[in-house]
């Protein structure tokens, strides 16, 4: 079993890595590319200025009116997000692990803190799968895939708040969380979780078309 | 006759004491390790009976683990078995002296890695009771 772990915590986190970083290069290179081939006008209308202000005007909670027009869901978007990457960087283990790999060290959060922010993350990946089911214009572009990777998505929190807890076999549950984590991060560039990489690029490109070819605001 | 029984009591306790005190000197008895001068905890303290670990791990020799660094190097043959991990390593860094938390983690998991034998993930060591 410690092989296992030795495994999932060492190869198979540099392999995951990897593809992720490469995948990610590949798949915005990919949409560049095919941009250029297929919309050649688009990217002549490409505006940094224009980009920018798009992209910052959407980064800010409830500043878009289609944001305002839902605000359960912009609340649990916001959250979501930002706890996804919180918890990934300040939960105390993770850096715990990073400092004894490479000597790097920084601020963690307490630990009954990430409990409950890891249970409200819970809590959204199920707000996000019932949205699907209920809303009709949702569940008009929704497949099985939406759900499995909403799971995917789920899982590293799931597993990692029963680790914690240790609840289960405590070392099957953390070798699950690593590995549930590994997967997310190999699916991301070849998923629709690519909106992680792509977001920005859309909401430029719509952010350019608003702002320099109508004149204005795109939210 | 009396005299000599009170005689007898005093040598046996005498003995008695020495025999405890030098056990003590020699073996820890602790089942958990020290761990005051991190003040309050953010994990279950981890369990470490010191004298099971060695003899299943079949340690003889206290400087396996109770090393002497002088200028970032260990030196060969020294052992400093007479003091904690915490007599040295304060909880902050100090050059090339890793901080007392990450001196445990190090020490402990660098050889359960190299042996493939004991615990490695964090709730493997910090149980919850």
């Amino acid at each position: 079993m410690q092989d296992v772990y030795l495994l999932v915590s060492g190869p198979l986190a540099w392999a995951a890595w990897t593809i992720f970083v490469l995948g990610s290069i590949y798949k915005i290179w990919s949409t560049l590319n095919t941009a250029k081939q297929k919309d050649q006008v688009l990217l002549n209308y490409v505006s940094f200025k224009y980009g920018m202000r798009s992209i910052i005007n959407w980064s800010i909670p409830f500043n878009t009116v289609n944001m305002r027009l839902h605000p359960l869901f912009t609340g649990v978007a916001f959250f979501f997000h930002i706890a996804f990457f919180a918890l990934l960087i300040f939960v105390s283990a993770h850096q715990i692990m990073i400092e004894e790999g490479f000597g790097i060290g920084w601020f963690t959060i307490p630990d009954a803190v990430a409990d409950i922010i890891a249970f409200a993350v819970i809590g959204a990946c199920i707000f996000f799968g019932v949205r699907r089911v209920v809303r009709p214009e949702v569940s008009y572009v929704t497949d099985w895939t939406d759900f499995a990777l909403l799971a995917l998505v789920a899982a590293p929190f799931v597993t990692g708040v029963l680790a914690y807890h240790q609840l289960g076999d405590y070392l099957t549950m953390v070798i699950l969380h690593m590995l549930s984590a590994e997967l997310l991060l190999v699916a991301i560039p070849f998923t629709r979780l690519s909106h992680m990489l792509l977001a920005p690029l859309t909401r430029a490109y719509i952010g350019s078309e608003f702002g320099m070819v109508r004149h204005v605001k795109d939210w | 006759m009396r005299h000599k029984l009170h005689r007898y009591i005093i040598f046996c306790s005498v003995v008695l004491c020495v025999t405890l005190c030098s056990v003590s000197a020699f073996a820890q008895e602790d089942t958990y390790l020290k761990v005051d001068a991190f003040g309050s905890l953010e994990r279950p303290v981890s369990m470490f009976d010191h004298d099971a670990h060695n003899e299943k791990a079949m340690i003889e020799d206290c400087a396996e683990c109770h090393h002497v660094y002088e200028n970032g190097k260990l030196v060969e043959g020294e052992s400093s078995e007479d003091r904690g991990c915490a007599d040295c390593h304060t909880l902050k860094a100090q050059g090339n002296q890793p901080g007392l938390r990450m001196a445990y983690h190090k020490q402990c998991k660098s050889c359960h890695v190299e042996k493939k034998k004991g615990p490695v993930a964090c709730g493997e060591c910090h149980v919850k009771r």
